[in-house]
């Protein structure tokens, strides 16, 4: 009798699934985004910056309108509660229509769990901070957006930097996080070294697991194997935690410290001059482009105001995110004739978009991945901040170091040459 | 009577999706989440408390994982066999634990379940670390079918499993088998005077919890489309036990009383606060101190009543 | 090969100091109240949190930071005083006598509230104040520089083992705790304040896991998630040990240390893994752990 019954409801519900919500045309009174982030745990102090920033822009959008008219309602979810709580709350959020675009997510992780369902329910999804090369590999991506480029460019960027800077280095040694993003960084980074310098020797590679708070062990080994170069892309609590007990132990004098996500921490930690850090992109507020752009100070000055420190680079990957969206949505109804647009046609208005952000501009490749800028340098005191700025500056053309949109980018990296260094800008001369 | 409202609880469940389509996938999640409870429930019949079980979930869910890597796409043969996985490890992991009690059963659990995780989580290479691995959409019985339609199929399927398999786990803990397994207990060395091997009794429960456990994996598994190493995690074990519990281990409804009861309480809640943690863990306490018998207890005393 | 010999060694000793500071205080707990205090990783990282917040308020008043020592010790005092008894009267005395699963889930139910708790009055961002660290100032040994107060940790890890006991057999207190855990029906007969003894036992428990944690902070700092991966920690090591055994907790402390120093040399993919595994040999080998005395079975 209950089997009947849900059999019934079975065939009930299979013809229920299929009939999909009509599309809106009508300017609705409010626009949902829905924006994942790190809210709680050891992410968070990663996360939260992300988190402001959107409050900070999302107001600065209500104020003047909101959205080509419609007031912006932010709907944040923490992505601390893991793949399934997320996933739970993308199809609560996508049920209705009022949420036409998702902003999600900070990690790769909840990224490449989301990416099949937002391709399934067709929602505009916007990558503000995941950065796996591994998300829109397939180049089918529809509805899934990264506007602020991978970990391809941002980490070969790096490998160049160092050897403009060091050439003749030997050795190296790599401490990462230990999960996808430590150890994809660590292949980029060591690839683009093997192509460009075949004689460097990697003594070391640590991946101390996520939210560890102690790195004493770990020092000790790096201080034994006496490398010229340590790689790092610890980062949030994590990074922190290994700088301030790294610093003591005289890690940054004995070998060249690279950190990756090193900006996050500048106003936080007192780091010596000379660390190889970068913004894995161009989000650097302080950047030549970033302070000729009135916005942008704008938006830095605000940002110190509300929440009492400068903004980080994960703070502008949000911003630039949804000045992203709002650009989107501009384009989609100046195409269809001021109507408010569907999802399909706002995705389709990011497809191979142009859009100028607080810090450059981003080009939306046919894969959906986006062409950023990378500017990696080296920390220097400031003249007039109490904490380190960024100094020797290069910036990297977004393009020239992304492989095409269907090769395979380790593959790429290994064609390599070092005579592609030479044709590369040289530290120093993003001024 | 009890009947009846069982059968029309069932009914509610399967409609409800139709007015709120996401919650399908809530649900979906909760019964399987209710299987694992009611795995550890079984156990906790017999005075053994496992903060350990989400090693089965996982072991599970990574069992689905690596054989659709694999080349295996059909459905009905990967949720029998990664349920088959979860047993395997039950029989293994069981045979050694089974022969501690109390404190020591607990910690045991939690050691091995442990080295699940950071397994999972080390083993970059094999199970892609923390960020997991995909499962991808299965053929059912050879047909190909779209995400949403897997979603129903899957949904529906949970919620026949979720009858058939509850009505066979009642007759077990009501065979002399299952009345064995509470005797533990109460008095085990009695059992044991009687002729009855008890290390046989508990493994048979141990496996079968196991298998449990590893059936709400596979599930959640498929729901969410992707398996990461946080199934494994300690506080997902104690999560289970927690489920167990505030729904009741006195009949087999309560484990998936308590998972729908929390999923939903979890859903609403989200919006409102995120102070979610606090309320459980309040109500976690709540329960145990007012409630013995859990919601499920209050549910069937109220009945006794009424008959 | 032989110059890691003595970073490998003396790494293993700070590592074990810290492990069994994160492990006595679950320890003790159990030994004299019987009870698995699942919330005993949140006590530690609140202990760290009022540890860092007293150091930072000390470091922004620009007062002495020799005072940064003297807050270390008071923030654990502080939270056994009021957490200690609060904890003990409300809930754990609850549980005497219930099954384990009950303790352990009550105890469960108190962590999940404390996780949430901590990131309601501390926040989520990390915090942090080495101003101990730096007081100490740094050694070279065997061709590594080391932190002293790495050292002055593993100084105070063999402190606490040596006052506990003293404590245990050497005074009134002990005497009084070594009866109620002995015999407690006895030890209430016999007109010992039985409540008075478990409210006394289960605040030093509490006091040594907020010490551990507040003496880890200046090294380690403070961040969300710091409990849940306390608690399997002390678990591991409590069990290794003997649950209820202070030395054997020392001792397993130094086992799962060098366990993971050893992974991090020389296979860095399994650190994660090292103290569970050493868990599961230990166990399997000696289920009630190093020390463990084996108890009869319940009729």
């Amino acid at each position: 009798m209950k089997f009947k019954v849900g059999l019934t409801a079975l065939a009930f519900a299979a013809g229920l699934a299929s009939m999909v919500p009509a599309a809106a045309q009508e300017k609705p009174s409010s626009l949902g985004l829905g924006i994942f982030t790190f809210t709680s745990g050891p992410a968070a102090a990663y996360g939260m910056p992300g988190k402001n920033a959107a409050d900070l822009m999302i107001d600065d959008f209500n104020a003047k309108g909101g959205i080509e008219g419609v007031p912006v309602k932010p709907i944040y979810v923490d992505e601390a509660q893991g793949a399934q709580g997320v996933i739970a709350e993308y199809r609560r959020l996508a049920g209705d229509p009022k949420n036409q675009v998702m902003v999600a997510a900070l990690s790769s992780a909840n990224c490449l769990a989301l990416a099949p369902i937002a391709e399934q329910l067709q929602v505009p999804t916007v990558g503000w901070n995941c950065d796996t090369h591994q998300l829109l590999i397939d180049g089918k991506s529809k509805y899934v957006f990264r506007p602020n480029g991978n970990t391809i460019p941002e980490f070969i960027a790096y490998a160049i930097y160092l050897l403009d800077r060091k050439p003749d280095v030997k050795t190296v040694a790599i401490i990462n996080p230990d999960y996808a993003f430590g150890h994809d960084g660590a292949n980029i980074f060591k690839a683009a070294l093997k192509a460009l310098k075949p004689d460097i020797q990697i003594v070391a590679e640590l991946y101390p697991k996520m939210g560890s708070p102690n790195y004493q062990t770990e020092i000790s080994r790096l201080a034994t194997m006496h490398p010229d170069v340590v790689f790092s892309n610890l980062w949030g609590a994590d990074l922190e935690n290994f700088v301030r007990q790294a610093t003591p132990r005289g890690l940054f004098t004995s070998s060249q410290v690279i950190l990756a996500l090193g900006e996050t921490i500048l106003q936080r930690v007192p780091l010596p001059d000379g660390v190889i850090v970068g913004v894995l992109g161009d989000g650097w507020w302080m950047s030549p482009d970033a302070k000729a752009n009135a916005e942008t100070a704008k938006f830095a000055e605000d940002y110190k105001a509300r929440f009492g420190e400068y903004p980080v680079f994960p703070s502008i990957k949000m911003a630039n995110a949804l000045i992203y969206v709002k650009a989107a949505y501009k384009a989609a109804m100046q195409k269809n004739g001021g109507k408010w647009p569907t999802r399909a046609e706002i995705a389709d208005a990011m497809k191979g978009s142009t859009v100028a952000t607080l810090t450059g501009t981003t080009h939306t490749r046919a894969d959906n991945d986006g062409l950023v800028d990378q500017i990696v340098g080296v920390t220097v005191k400031s003249p007039d901040k109490p904490f380190p700025v960024i100094g020797d500056m290069v910036r990297y053309k977004g393009d020239s170091l992304m492989p095409k949109a269907d090769q395979d980018p380790i593959a790429w990296i290994s064609t390599l040459k070092p005579e592609f260094v030479k044709t590369l800008p040289k530290p120093g001369s993003y001024k | 009577m009890r009947v009846v409202l069982a059968a029309a609880s069932v009914v509610v469940l399967a409609i409800l999706p139709m007015f709120a389509p996401w919650l399908q996938f809530v649900l979906t999640l909760a019964i399987a989440k209710g299987f694992a409870a009611l795995g550890v429930a079984i156990l906790l019949r017999a005075g053994l408390i496992s903060i350990g079980h989400a090693m089965f979930f996982a072991a599970s869910a990574y069992g689905v994982a690596f054989l659709a890597a694999r080349g295996i796409g059909d459905f009905a043969s990967l949720l029998v066999l990664s349920v088959v996985i979860a047993a395997l490890t039950g029989v293994i992991v069981g045979a050694f634990l089974v022969r501690y009690r109390a404190i020591f059963f607990a910690m045991l659990n939690l050691a091995v379940s442990m080295v699940f995780y950071s397994l999972f989580a080390k083993l970059y290479g094999i199970t892609g670390g923390s960020d997991g691995m995909a499962v991808p959409i299965p053929s059912v019985f050879g047909m190909v079918l779209s995400e949403p339609a897997f979603k129903d199929v899957l949904f529906y399927l949970s919620l026949v499993l979720m009858v058939v398999i509850g009505l066979g786990i009642h007759r077990y803990l009501d065979s002399p088998l299952g009345h064995a397994l509470s005797a533990v207990h109460t008095n085990e060395v009695r059992l044991e005077y009687l002729g009855i091997p008890v290390w046989a009794v508990l493994l048979i429960a141990y496996v079968v919890s196991a298998a449990l456990a590893g059936l709400g994996g596979a599930i959640a598994g498929f729901a969410i489309g992707r398996v990461v190493p946080d199934f494994a995690f300690w506080t997902a074990s104690g999560h289970l036990v927690l489920v167990a519990v505030l729904g009741g281990i006195g009949g087999v409804p309560g484990a998936f009383i308590g998972a729908l009861f929390l999923e939903l309480l979890h859903t609403a809640a989200v919006t409102v606060t995120d102070a979610w943690n606090l309320i459980v863990g309040a109500a976690l306490i709540a329960v145990i101190m007012f409630m013995p018998k859990g919601l499920y207890g209050l549910f069937a005393r109220e009945k006794g009543a009424e008959r | 090969m032989s110059n890691t010999v003595i970073p490998l060694l003396l790494d293993s000793l700070a590592s074990a100091a810290l492990i069994f500071f994160a492990a006595v205080g679950l320890t003790l707990v159990f030994s004299v109240l019987r009870v698995l205090n699942v919330a005993h990783g949140s006590l530690y990282s609140i202990g760290a949190y009022v540890a860092a917040s007293i150091c930072l308020f000390i470091a922004s008043r620009q007062l002495s930071p020799y005072l940064s020592f003297v807050a270390l010790l008071f923030s654990a005092v502080f939270v056994a005083a009021i957490l200690g008894p609060l904890i003990e009267r409300t809930l754990i005395r609850w549980t005497y006598g219930k099954s384990e699963a009950v303790q352990i889930l009550i105890t469960f139910g108190l962590f999940l509230m404390l996780e949430d708790l901590q990131r309601m009055v501390f926040g989520v961002q990390s915090l942090y104040e080495d101003a101990p660290v730096r007081l100490l100032g740094t050694s070279q040994i065997g061709g590594v520089v080391y932190l002293n107060y790495q050292i002055f940790l593993i100084g105070m890890a063999v402190l606490v083992v040596i006052g506990l006991r003293m404590l245990i057999r050497h005074t009134r207190l002990g005497r009084l705790i070594t009866a109620v855990v002995a015999d407690r029906e006895m030890a209430q007969s016999i007109g010992i304040d039985t409540n008075r003894i478990f409210i006394l036992a289960f605040s030093l428990g509490v006091f040594l896991a907020a010490l551990g944690g507040a003496l880890a902070m200046p090294t380690s700092g403070v961040a969300p998630g710091l409990g849940a991966d306390t608690m399997v920690l002390a678990f591991a090591v409590a069990a290794i040990g003997g649950l209820g055994q202070i030395e054997g907790a020392a001792v397993a402390a130094l086992i799962v240390g060098l366990a993971r120093v050893l992974a991090i040399y020389f296979v860095p993919s399994l650190d994660a893994v090292a103290p569970y595994a050493a868990m599961l040999v230990v166990l399997l080998i000696r289920p009630y752990g190093l020390f463990g005395a084996v108890t009869a079975r319940r009729i």
